[in-house]
């Protein structure tokens, strides 16, 4: 009995003197960090390289699902358990700007050497913007573009170098392009009951002038006829509705379309699957000269504003920020910056599509920023649907949305 | 002191002790989250009093709103096809499976066996697979009804609004069918055999003897596969999520993926707790025949 009191005592003895050896570098300012990046993307490795700087402030790191970012975040942030720093899908940005959940970054901001408003995308900076002051960082961004199959372009008696420029340049092409003897739809892309949806067809209805708050003007009701036409002559497969970006342009890839709307992430298994010549262009308009527009995706960086380390926070995004002159090479992904040429990769045929992504890039813009995002899109993804199975007309599908969207305020 | 000792040990207060338990188990794991569910599809809830149990209180605005969305009355009827599609179609493909393995031909056992396989799979994968059947461009579905020359074209089983729902129904009969074999194969089982030797006797043929016994000693059974059926159908969520996304035009939306998309995509959670109340007194509903129906087992 004496000994093992006596082991006991030696053994709290260590204990705190190891804590006390602890607590001496317990300065260190922690700070946690949520995102949904895996391993081989940046935020993990981004964080491993800052905390090897051993200047005071420690990342911890907690990887999220995808479809638990914003429940994650909504509920951490209702219960005072927020993370100091978290990534954030784009569109949802304003949903927590708006009620002050992330912190007012614009004064940091202006005083920062490292991150500096012109060196962004104009679509990505809006998306971080709330009521004209910035609530957070563009992480990386993406946007959406024409790809087009050489091979069949020829073989339809079409110049392979001239792609489609206009809204009627495009349906005239797909009509040429399809061949049901032979399995081969004109386009493909993705009208799904989801995001995605939304994401596909905004950029149509901003070319024709609309935005979210018009979606039923006249440029929007043209855009939303012309997908419907797309899918009433056969075009696009009817399986459109309910097939996502990836799995649409994986039929692209199988040579069972002959053009595909979708974005830059597609271009690494697009170099091993599809076996043909292809290209790529900017999304068509719908007249000569008309104004252009795409897509916006990608996180953006954001602090809590419930941090008891903003100061802190902010030199790890601005850590971050100087990492993107390496972000395409090292992790394959579009850094959100004007400043910045996307460096040769030594494949000309992928520098060539990601010349066309950067391009289209300038015109993409951001879904809202509205704190009813969730709720516009839905409106949105309804009256696609409703006008692409024939239930309702176009304009009378986006009649609905507009009241809709009016009522949710957005 | 002593009285009470002994009646826990033996005695009343054993038994209500016995009871207590999983009572308050009960009560801890459903009732408060039942009652919390009802109570906020009363309220006005958002990101901000997500944590919070007092929010602003909103009667039945949750509730009004949500039937004059013009959607609600076809999701509703969805649900109702898409429970009343699935267990008929799963109850009969499921006894048919148990007679015939009832007739007890060498290796039937192990047949049945393997036949579970399919109601262990995940949700998730069975969607995928069935996605893949049911392609409209390069399905297999399609690709069999074409070579055996029941139809010409394509049907997009996804994307067609007359078909959405179907497909999803389809997939779901196929992942619940060897439950309800397995379940009513045991109801089959434990019929005595002297009933039959008596009835065949008496001049009874196979099809009498299949109304006049095997039912009638199938009632409670039967009626315990229903109500389970009801319930796993209404919770059946990861084939929509996997099939169709509820789309095109919510023609194969139905409540508990409607449920879902408000709370978790929308962030609306005050009317997802709405449709969530719905779906819960459907539920009371087959929960009351369920008992009902095995009442008699345990009478003996």
């Amino acid at each position: 009995m004496g000994i093992r009191r006596t082991m006991i005592s030696i053994a709290l003895a260590l204990a705190s003197a190891s804590f006390a050896g602890m607590s001496a570098r317990a300065e260190d300012v922690k700070l946690v960090l949520w995102s949904l990046d895996r391993d081989i993307q940046p935020a993990p490795n981004l964080i491993k390289e800052f905390n090897a700087q051993k200047n005071g402030i420690q990342i911890e790191y907690r990887q999220l699902q995808f479809d638990d970012v914003v429940s994650e975040a909504m509920r951490a942030y209702s219960t005072g358990k927020a993370p100091d720093i978290i990534t954030i899908d784009n569109p949802n940005h304003a949903m927590f700007a708006s009620r002050k959940a992330f912190l007012d970054l614009t004064d940091m901001i202006r005083q920062s050497k490292v991150i500096k408003p012109e060196n962004y995308f104009p679509g990505p900076l809006k998306s971080v913007t709330w009521d004209e002051k910035y609530y957070g960082v563009p992480k990386a961004t993406n946007t959406i573009a024409l790809y087009y199959n050489k091979d069949l372009f020829k073989a339809a008696g079409l110049d392979p170098e001239k792609p489609p420029q206009t809204w009627a340049e495009l349906l005239a092409t797909a009509k040429k392009l399809t061949n049901p003897s032979k399995n081969i739809y004109g386009l493909t892309f993705s009208a799904k009951a989801n995001e995605e949806g939304t994401f596909q067809f905004l950029p149509w209805a901003q070319m024709g002038g609309a935005t979210y708050k018009t979606i039923n003007s006249e440029g929007a009701v043209k855009a939303l006829t012309v997908w419907k036409q797309m899918l009433d002559e056969k075009l696009a497969s009817p399986d459109t509705l309910t097939r996502s970006q990836w799995d649409s342009t994986a039929t692209f890839n199988a040579g069972n379309a002959a053009m595909a709307i979708s974005g830059p992430w597609e271009i690494d298994r697009m170099l091993s699957d599809a076996k043909f010549q292809w290209g790529t262009a900017l999304l068509p308009v719908p007249s000569e000269g008309a104004q252009r527009s795409s897509a916006m995706g990608d996180f953006n960086w954001a602090i809590f504003s419930s941090t008891k380390h903003p100061k802190e926070a902010f030199k790890a995004l601005e850590f971050f920020a100087s990492k993107d002159v390496t972000m395409y090479k090292d992790f394959g992904q579009l850094p959100a910056r004007s400043d910045l040429p996307v460096p040769p990769t030594g494949n000309a045929l992928k520098d060539s599509a990601l010349a066309t992504f950067v391009d289209q890039l300038k015109y993409a813009q951001p879904r809202g920023p509205s704190p009813e995002w969730p709720k516009i899109s839905k409106a949105v993804q309804d009256a696609i649907q409703a006008a692409l199975t024939g239930q309702m007309e176009p304009k009378a599908a986006l009649d609905q949305a507009a009241a809709k969207i009016k009522s949710i305020g957005g | 002191m002593k009285r009470v000792f002994s009646s826990i040990t033996d005695g009343r207060g054993f038994d209500l002790v016995l009871v207590g338990v999983p009572f308050t188990f009960l009560l801890a794991l459903s009732g408060l989250p039942l009652l919390y569910n009802i109570l906020m599809s009363f309220q006005e809830v958002d990101m901000f009093s997500l944590g919070s149990v007092i929010r602003p209180f909103v009667g039945f605005k949750n509730y009004v709103d949500l039937f004059t969305q013009p959607e609600t009355m076809s999701i509703l009827r969805n649900t109702i096809v898409f429970v009343v599609g699935s267990i008929t179609g799963q109850f009969l493909v499921g006894f048919a499976l148990a007679l015939f393995f009832w007739i007890n031909f060498p290796g039937a056992s192990w047949l049945r066996g393997l036949f579970l396989v399919s109601w262990v799979m995940p949700g998730l994968v069975v969607g995928a697979i069935w996605n893949w059947i049911l392609s409209g461009d390069f399905g297999v579905l399609n690709f069999l009804l074409q070579q055996t020359g029941l139809m010409s074209g394509n049907i997009f089983w996804r994307s067609d609004p007359n078909f959405s729902l179907w497909a999803v129904i389809l997939a779901n009969i196929w992942l619940g069918t060897s439950f309800n074999m397995i379940l009513l194969a045991t109801g089959l089982a434990a019929i005595p055999a002297d009933l039959y030797e008596a009835a065949e006797m008496d001049g009874a043929n196979a099809w009498q003897r299949f109304w006049t016994i095997t039912l009638p000693m199938m009632r409670s059974t039967i009626g315990a596969i229903i109500a389970l059926g009801l319930i796993f159908t209404l919770q059946q969520f990861d084939l929509f999520a996997a099939i169709t996304d509820g789309g095109p035009n919510n023609s194969s939306n139905v409540a508990q993926y409607w449920a879902w998309d408000l709370s978790f995509r929308q962030y609306d959670f005050g009317k997802g707790a709405t449709i969530s109340v719905i779906m819960t007194v459907f539920v009371m509903f087959a929960a009351t025949v369920y008992v009902r129906s095995t009442r008699h087992e345990v009478r003996g």
